[in-house]
C-alpha cells in the first residue's frame, strides 16, 4: 500500500524522537502518533523502524526507558531523555541548521 | 562489555520487547476499531504495519552484535554436543591439557631463569659493562664478567653515556644474629647500587653512597625482604640490630623492597654491604681491592634513555683507552712483557643489554631449557594434530548431521564457524585444565634444577603472565586442530552425505593421512631427541669423575669467614688434617682447597720451562692438595710421586715447592719428553712469573669442575703457605651417618664456632652435578613415551577408519579369490607408506636440530646413526603394530558379511 507522503530522510528518525522526548517522556505509540502530528502528516514514519530506533537510542545512554501506567490504564514503557540526550540534541540541531542553511544558500544561488 | 551482559540478561531484555510491542499493537488496533475499521481487518493492517518479527529481529541484533550472538549460540551448542560424547570429549581434553600444561610448565622456568627482567625501575636500560680482552694478567677471584673496582668508580663520570654505575659480587659470609653463626649467601655492593637500579627499602634505608665514600666507611647491613621474613619473623624492630659479619659488627639499616632478590637469578643474597666493607668479608686476598686492578665484581650500568648500547660501547673506547694506560702506572700493577702490555692496551669494553641483570646460571641452564621448551612446543603441536585427526573422525560420524544442515540452507563458512567453536571451546577447556596441571609440573621439574637455585630462585607459582602464555597457547591449539577440519567441513557432496549410512562419509582420509604422517615425523624427532640425552647420561655415568666414590665424604670449612687470620686459618686446617686421618672411622683422608664437581676452578695459564719458556695456550685448572690426597681418592700416580710433607711449608712462607700434572697436561703441553722435574708456575707471560716449581709426579685424569670436564690440570702441594679454608676427602670405614657425628664432633672440640658449610658424600655429588643431564634425560624421554603413544593413537584411528570404509571392497575381492594375507597386505601397505614418509621427513629435521642440541651431549654425536636407527625402529615397530590390528580385522572379514553391509 503506497503512501503518499514521503518517507523520512534517512537519519533524521533520531533527531526527530530525541526533539519529541524534549518536551516530554512518552511510550513508543505515543511517538508514533506525535510524529505523525508534528509533521503535520507530511513524513511517513515506517513503525517497524520505531522500536529498533528507540532501543538503539537507549543502549547509546541517551533515553531511559521506564515502565508506568499510561492514560489508558495499562502499564506501558515510557521513554525520557537523560541528560546526555539533551546535549545530543542540541548537537544535532545545531548541524541540521547548518546544513540546511548551506542547502538553501546552494539552491538560491542556483535559482538566481 | 553491554553486550556480553545483555546475553545473560537476554530472556528479560525480550519480555519487555513483547510487552512493549504488544501495547503498542493492542492500541493500534484499539484507536483503528474505533475509526470503524472491523477489527480482523485491523489486526492484520497493523501486523503487516509493525512487521513484528522483523522489529524484532533489529532490535536483538542491537542487544548484542550478530556475530558474537551466533558464536555464543555456537557455545552452547558445542556444549551440549560434548557431554554426549564424553569419551571423546576426554580424550581431546586430555591430550590438549598435557600438552598445554607441560609448555606452561617448561615456559615457566624458561621466564624466571632466562626472560624475566629485574624488578627493577626501567630494566630495559640496564647494561652489563664486561672486559673484552686479556684478561689473565691482572688476576681475578670469582666468576664470569669480572671487572675491577677502579673501572666502577670511574665509570661514573661518563654522565654523556651513562646514568650510573653499580658493581657487586656475590660473597659467602658467617653471620651470627643471636645463636651459632651460619654461612650465608650475600651481595657485596657498591653505594650507587640501589639507587641505580632505583630499589627502594621496605624499611629503614638502604645502601647510599655515604657508606661506600672509604674503606670502612659502612659498617652496614640491609636485609633482602625474604631473608627478615624468615629469619627475623618479620620483626619491626629489626632497624639498628647489631649482627655479627665473620667477627665483625655491623648495623642494619634496614629491608630492601619486597620482591627485590638481586640481580642474579642464580644466586640469591640474604643481605648486601657495601663494597668499602671487603676487609670485613673475607674475601680470598689480602689487597687493597678499592684500588688493585684485580678483577673481583661485575658491572652493571644504566644507559641514558636515548643510548643504545652499542653507541655507549663505541662512545666508551676512547676514555677505556685512556683508562688502560693509566692503570698501568698505579701501584699493584703487575711486572709484564712488552707483548703482553699490547695485548692488554688492545682489550676494549664490552658493553650488553641485561634487564635480566647479571647470572652465569642463566649461561649454562639457557641452552637446555630451550630445548626442553622446544620439545614441548613439538608436543603441544603432535597433541593439536591429534584432536584435529579426532575432530576429524567426529565431523565423519556427524556427516549426516551436517549434510543435513547444509541441505536446509546453513552456508558452509556457518558450519565451519561451528566446528571451529567447538574447537575453541575444547582448547579452553584443555587450557583451563592445563594451568591446573602446570604447577605441580613446575614442582616436579625445579626438583631437577641445580638445589640452590630451586630453593631460592624458582617458584612453581603462577603469574599474570603465564596465565596469559597459557591462554594464548590453547587458544592456538584450539585454531590449530579445529581450522582443518573446520575447512574440511562441507567440502563434500551434500547429496552423497545424505546418502551414505551413517559413520562412513565425510571422508577427509587425504588430511587424516597427512596429519598421521606429520605426526610419525614429530615423534620420531622427540625419540631421537630422548635417545641422544639417555645416551649422554648413561654414557657420563659409566665414565664416572676419574675416581673410586664408594665410601667417600666431603665436607668443607671456610675459618677466614669466621674471622681467621691466614696463618691461624692454616693451623687449623693441618690440625684437622691429622684428627681426621686419626679418627676410627676414617680409612685414610685427605683436604684439597677447592671443592672438586662443585662447577668451579682455580685456574690461569701456565708458564712451562722445559729447553724454552712456553706458556700454555689456555687456561689450567688448579687445586692445592694434601700429601694421601690421589691415594684417598684412588687416583693412580702414573710416574714420579705423591707429594710429602716436606713438600709443604711451614705458615708464614708462601710459593708451591713442587707440582703434580694430570695425563692431559703431559698429553698437551709435554708430549715426547719426560715430565718429571720440568719446571712450571702459574701465571702466564709476565717477567714476575719465575717457573720454579718442578713437577715430581703425574696422575691420571679426574674430572675437577663437572663430569665432562677432562681438562689439564695442575695439583700444587695443600701447605705452600698459609692456605685457608679447605674440602676434606674422607675414605669411611663404614656409613657415613655413623662418621659424621665423629667428624663435628672434632670441629667443634677446636673451634665451637666455626660451622660446617656442607657434608656430601662423593657419589651424591656426582648425581647433583648430572642434574642438568639427567633433567634432559628424564624430560626428553618422558616427552618422547608421550608422543610416541600420541602418534600410535592416531595411527591406529586413521586405519581402523579407513579398513571401515573398505570393507566392502576387501569383502569383493576376497569372494572373488584373494587370500587373506593379500588383504592384510593391501591395508598394511598404506601404514607403510605413511610411516615411511613420516621418518623420511624428520631425518633432515633431526640433522638441522643436531647442531642445536650437540654442546648438551656427551660421547654421542648429533646424527650418531645408532641411535638415529634404533629410534626410528622403535617408532616403525610401534607404529606397525598399531596399525596391525585394524589390518588384521579388515582380513578377517567374513565376505558375506561384508557384501550385506550395503
Amino acid at each position: 500500500m503506497p503512501s503518499p507522503r514521503f518517507p523520512i530522510p534517512q537519519g533524521t528518525l533520531d533527531m526527530l524522537i530525541l526533539q519529541i522526548l524534549s518536551l516530554k517522556a512518552a511510550h513508543g505509540y505515543g511517538i508514533a502518533q506525535r510524529l505523525e502530528q508534528i509533521s503535520r502528516s507530511v513524513v511517513r514514519v515506517n513503525e517497524g523502524s520505531l522500536y529498533p530506533a528507540l532501543h538503539r537510542l537507549q543502549q547509546k545512554g541517551w533515553l531511559r526507558g521506564e515502565w508506568k501506567q499510561s492514560e489508558t490504564g495499562r502499564e506501558a514503557k515510557f521513554y525520557s531523555l537523560t541528560p546526555a540526550g539533551r546535549r545530543q540534541l542540541a548537537v544535532e540541531k545545531d548541524s541540521w541548521a547548518r546544513l540546511s542553511g548551506a542547502v538553501n544558500l546552494i539552491f538560491e544561488e542556483g535559482s538566481r | 562489555m553491554t553486550q556480553l551482559f545483555n546475553w545473560f540478561r537476554r530472556r528479560s531484555l525480550e519480555r519487555g520487547l513483547d510487552r512493549e510491542l504488544q501495547y503498542h499493537f493492542d492500541r493500534r488496533v484499539a484507536d483503528l476499531a474505533a475509526a470503524g475499521i472491523p477489527e480482523p481487518e485491523a489486526r492484520r493492517r497493523v501486523a503487516v504495519e509493525l512487521g513484528l518479527a522483523q522489529v524484532r529481529e533489529e532490535v536483538r541484533d542491537l542487544w548484542l552484535t550478530r556475530w558474537l550472538r551466533d558464536l555464543l549460540y555456537d557455545l552452547r551448542f558445542s556444549a551440549r554436543s560434548f557431554l554426549r560424547s564424553p569419551g571423546f570429549t576426554a580424550t581431546t581434553l586430555l591430550s590438549l591439557a598435557l600438552g598445554i600444561g607441560a609448555t606452561t610448565a617448561i615456559y615457566s622456568l624458561v621466564d624466571q631463569v632466562i626472560l624475566h627482567a629485574l624488578p627493577v625501575r626501567e630494566p630495559e636500560r640496564l647494561v652489563l659493562v664486561d672486559w673484552n680482552g686479556d684478561d689473565l694478567i691482572t688476576g681475578a677471584f670469582g666468576s664470569f664478567n669480572l671487572m675491577p673496582y677502579p673501572i666502577c668508580r670511574d665509570l661514573q663520570q661518563q654522565t654523556r653515556f651513562l646514568d650510573g654505575v653499580l658493581c657487586r659480587a656475590e660473597i659467602q659470609v658467617n653471620l651470627t644474629a643471636g645463636g651459632d653463626p651460619r654461612p650465608v649467601a650475600a651481595e657485596i655492593v657498591s653505594g650507587t647500587y640501589f639507587p641505580v637500579l632505583g630499589v627502594g627499602p621496605a624499611l629503614g634505608r638502604v645502601i647510599e653512597p655515604e657508606d661506600d665514600a672509604s674503606p670502612g666507611a659502612g659498617p652496614v647491613v640491609v636485609l633482602s625482604y625474604d631473608f627478615w621474613q624468615a629469619q627475623f619473623g618479620g620483626a619491626a624492630d629489626i632497624v639498628g640490630r647489631k649482627v655479627l659479619i665473620g667477627n665483625h659488627p655491623m648495623t642494619v639499616i634496614g629491608v630492601a623492597a619486597a620482591g627485590f632478590r638481586g640481580v642474579d637469578v642464580g644466586a640469591v643474597p640474604a643481605f648486601w654491604i657495601p663494597t668499602s666493607m671487603y676487609a670485613d668479608a673475607n674475601l680470598a686476598t689480602n689487597e687493597d681491592l678499592l684500588n688493585s686492578p684485580t678483577r673481583w665484581l661485575q658491572i652493571l650500568a644504566r644507559l641514558r634513555p636515548d643510548v643504545t648500547p652499542a653507541q655507549a660501547q663505541a662512545g666508551l673506547q676512547p676514555w677505556f683507552k685512556a683508562w688502560l694506560q693509566d692503570s698501568m702506572l698505579r701501584p699493584g700493577f703487575p711486572m709484564i712483557s712488552a707483548d703482553r702490555r699490547r695485548d692488554y692496551l688492545a682489550s676494549t669494553l664490552e658493553i650488553t643489554s641485561a634487564p635480566q641483570g647479571h647470572s652465569p646460571l642463566r649461561r649454562s641452564l639457557s641452552q637446555p631449557l630451550w630445548l626442553l621448551f622446544a620439545a614441548t612446543g613439538v608436543l603441544l603441536g603432535l597433541a593439536c594434530l591429534n584432536v584435529a585427526g579426532l575432530f576429524l573422525a567426529r565431523g565423519s560420524a556427524r556427516g549426516r548431521e551436517i549434510g543435513t544442515r547444509l541441505a536446509l540452507g546453513a552456508s558452509r563458512g556457518r558450519i565451519g564457524r561451528q566446528l571451529l567453536a567447538d574447537s575453541l571451546l575444547l582448547a579452553a577447556a584443555g587450557g583451563v585444565l592445563g594451568i591446573a596441571l602446570a604447577p605441580p609440573a613446575m614442582r616436579a621439574l625445579i626438583v631437577f634444577l641445580p638445589r640452590d637455585l630451586a630453593a631460592n630462585a624458582l617458584r612453581p607459582s603462577l603469574s599474570l603472565d603465564l596465565l596469559g602464555f597459557a591462554l594464548a597457547t590453547s587458544l592456538a591449539a584450539g585454531l590449530l586442530s579445529g581450522l582443518a577440519p573446520a575447512l574440511h567441513a562441507g567440502r563434500d557432496n551434500i547429496v552423497n552425505s545424505l546418502r551414505e549410512r551413517g559413520g562412513a562419509g565425510f571422508g577427509g582420509v587425504r588430511l587424516r593421512k597427512t596429519i598421521v604422517t606429520l605426526q610419525v615425523a614429530f615423534s620420531l624427532i622427540l625419540l631421537i631427541g630422548a635417545a641422544l640425552f639417555l645416551r649422554t647420561l648413561t654414557g657420563l655415568l659409566a665414565k664416572g669423575p676419574g675416581f673410586d666414590t664408594s665410601s667417600l665424604l666431603s665436607f668443607a670449612i671456610a675459618p677466614l669467614q669466621n674471622g681467621y687470620s691466614r696463618a691461624d686459618a692454616s693451623r687449623l686446617v693441618r690440625r684437622l688434617d691429622e684428627q681426621i686421618r686419626a679418627l676410627p672411622a676414617a680409612r685414610s683422608s685427605a683436604a684439597a682447597r677447592f671443592a672438586f664437581l662443585d662447577g668451579g676452578a682455580w685456574s690461569n695459564k701456565v708458564t712451562i720451562q722445559t729447553d724454552r719458556r712456553t706458556v700454555s695456550d689456555r687456561a689450567v685448572n688448579f687445586n692445592a692438595v694434601s700429601p694421601g690426597f690421589f691415594a684417598t681418592l684412588g687416583v693412580r700416580v702414573l710416574a714420579g710421586r705423591d707429594f710429602d710433607q716436606s713438600d709443604s711449608r711451614p705458615p708464614g712462607e708462601t710459593g708451591p715447592r713442587c707440582a703434580i700434572v694430570n695425563q692431559a697436561f703431559v698429553k698437551r703441553y709435554l708430549a715426547g719428553r719426560d715430565p718429571l722435574g720440568v719446571r712450571i708456575a702459574r701465571g702466564g707471560g709476565g717477567t714476575d712469573v719465575k717457573p720454579n716449581s718442578p713437577i715430581v709426579g703425574v696422575v691420571a685424569d679426574m674430572s675437577y669442575r663437572g663430569l665432562r670436564d677432562n681438562s689439564e690440570q695442575v695439583f700444587f702441594p695443600l701447605f705452600e703457605g698459609e692456605d685457608a679454608g679447605a674440602t676434606f676427602y674422607v675414605k669411611l670405614r663404614g656409613a657415613p651417618e655413623q662418621a659424621i657425628p665423629s667428624i663435628r664432633r672434632l670441629v667443634r672440640q677446636d673451634d665451637p664456632r666455626l660451622p660446617i658449610l656442607w657434608f656430601r658424600t662423593l657419589d651424591d655429588q656426582v648425581n647433583r652435578s648430572l642434574n642438568t643431564e639427567r633433567m634432559l634425560a628424564a624430560l626428553s624421554g618422558s616427552f618422547g613415551a608421550l608422543a610416541l603413544l600420541l602418534s600410535l593413537i592416531g595411527l591406529y584411528g586413521v586405519m581402523s577408519f579407513v579398513v571401515t570404509r573398505r570393507t566392502r571392497e576387501i569383502g569383493i575381492r576376497l569372494a572373488l579369490g584373494a587370500t587373506r594375507a593379500s588383504a592384510l597386505r593391501l591395508v598394511l601397505r598404506d601404514a607403510v607408506a605413511m610411516i615411511a614418509v613420516g621418518i623420511a621427513t624428520a631425518l633432515p629435521c633431526v640433522a638441522a636440530l643436531g647442531k642445536l642440541v650437540q654442546s648438551q651431549l656427551f660421547g654421542v654425536t648429533a646424527t650418531d646413526p645408532a641411535t638415529v636407527a634404533t629410534a626410528a625402529l622403535i617408532l616403525a615397530a610401534g607404529a606397525l603394530a598399531a596399525a596391525f590390528i585394524p589390518a588384521w580385522r579388515a582380513s578377517n572379514v567374513n565376505p558375506t558379511d561384508a557384501l550385506r553391509l550395503e
